[in-house]
């Protein structure tokens, strides 16, 4: 592998190395060793995990356009496949009761009917404005929109939304009839 | 912690956007290639070429992942000419070229806030 080889790979052959143990050389004179966890397709960066204690892990990141040469050492075991999978993932979501997320659907759905946002119920999901899907269990994490602006809006609606149920407060901002 | 270092203001000082920063400057243009495009072999077969775009959105969704957790981090950045400085991670960009810190300690102060260019860093580390 030699110095200008390493971002041309492409990302097929990025992830063959992933899971692996690498030793890496870059800049003149740094190595650094370490689980390959992911190569960034966009600047070939390698990301490196040591693991020290139980829980605790020293994440290297070798910029892409530094890297001199990527050996591989030896093949993740299972348990440290896991580990590394596990470690930047988002928590696994927990399994709600039905009648929660409904309960909870039909209140964002509210909430959001109170801002004078057009919203419609589709299966368990909640749709706005055409836009924007709000999955379970509606909170701001779970609304996905190609539009940054109307994004930004709902969750930041979704993170004031009041606890009370009994209470009907004044919507933020609308005007008084 | 020192007390941050007021921000030097030289006289009539270079314009700030030709250092490797801008756009349209020629270090730009030959350093920092915003991106990697397809391999050849995908673009002449589809099915390489879906295979290559799934490689490519899982490795940039774990690198994103990282990053986020970088965020508000102490994060100690290896550059060139052995220079090892310690910031405080903020973000980087789209493409990976300017990382935003704060807190940089230098050897002439802490600097409260600045950019680094990626060209100048070989590696950076941090502890989970």
């Amino acid at each position: 592998m030699n110095t200008c080889d390493w971002p041309l790979l492409g990302p097929l052959q990025w992830t063959s190395y992933v899971n692996k143990q690498v030793r890496v050389k870059a800049g003149k004179d740094e190595e650094h060793r370490g689980w390959l966890l992911t190569v960034d397709p966009v600047s070939a960066s390698l990301v490196l995990v040591d693991f020290g204690l139980p829980g605790k892990a020293s994440v290297q990141v070798v910029m892409g356009h530094a890297v001199e040469e990527v050996q591989v050492l030896q093949e993740a075991d299972q348990e440290t496949t896991e580990r590394l999978q596990t470690s930047f993932l988002p928590p696994t979501p927990r399994r709600l009761d039905p009648e929660v997320l409904t309960t909870t659907r039909v209140r964002v759905r509210s909430w959001l009917e109170k801002n004078r946002i057009p919203v419609e119920e589709e299966g368990a999901e909640l749709r706005v404005a055409g836009v924007l899907t709000i999955t379970a269990p509606y909170g701001p994490d779970d609304c996905c929109s190609s539009n940054q602006i109307i994004l930004d809006r709902i969750q930041r609606l979704i993170q004031n939304q009041p606890d009370a149920l009994e209470t009907e407060p004044e919507p933020t901002g609308s005007p008084k009839d | 912690m020192a007390t941050p270092v007021s921000v030097l203001r030289l006289p009539r000082g270079p314009d700030p956007n030709s250092r490797g920063f801008d756009p349209k400057s020629p270090r730009f243009i030959a350093l920092c290639r915003t991106s990697i495009p397809t391999s050849a072999e995908a673009e002449a077969d589809p099915e390489q070429l879906q295979k290559e775009q799934h490689a490519r959105s899982m490795l940039r969704e774990t690198f994103l992942r990282c990053l986020l957790s970088m965020a508000n981090r102490k994060v100690q950045f290896n550059m060139y000419e052995k220079v090892k400085v310690e910031a405080t991670f903020g973000a980087s960009d789209i493409d990976v070229l300017n990382f935003q810190v704060s807190d940089l300690h230098t050897p002439i102060g802490v600097q409260k806030e600045a950019l680094i260019r990626s060209q100048d860093v070989i590696s950076f580390t941090y502890d989970v």
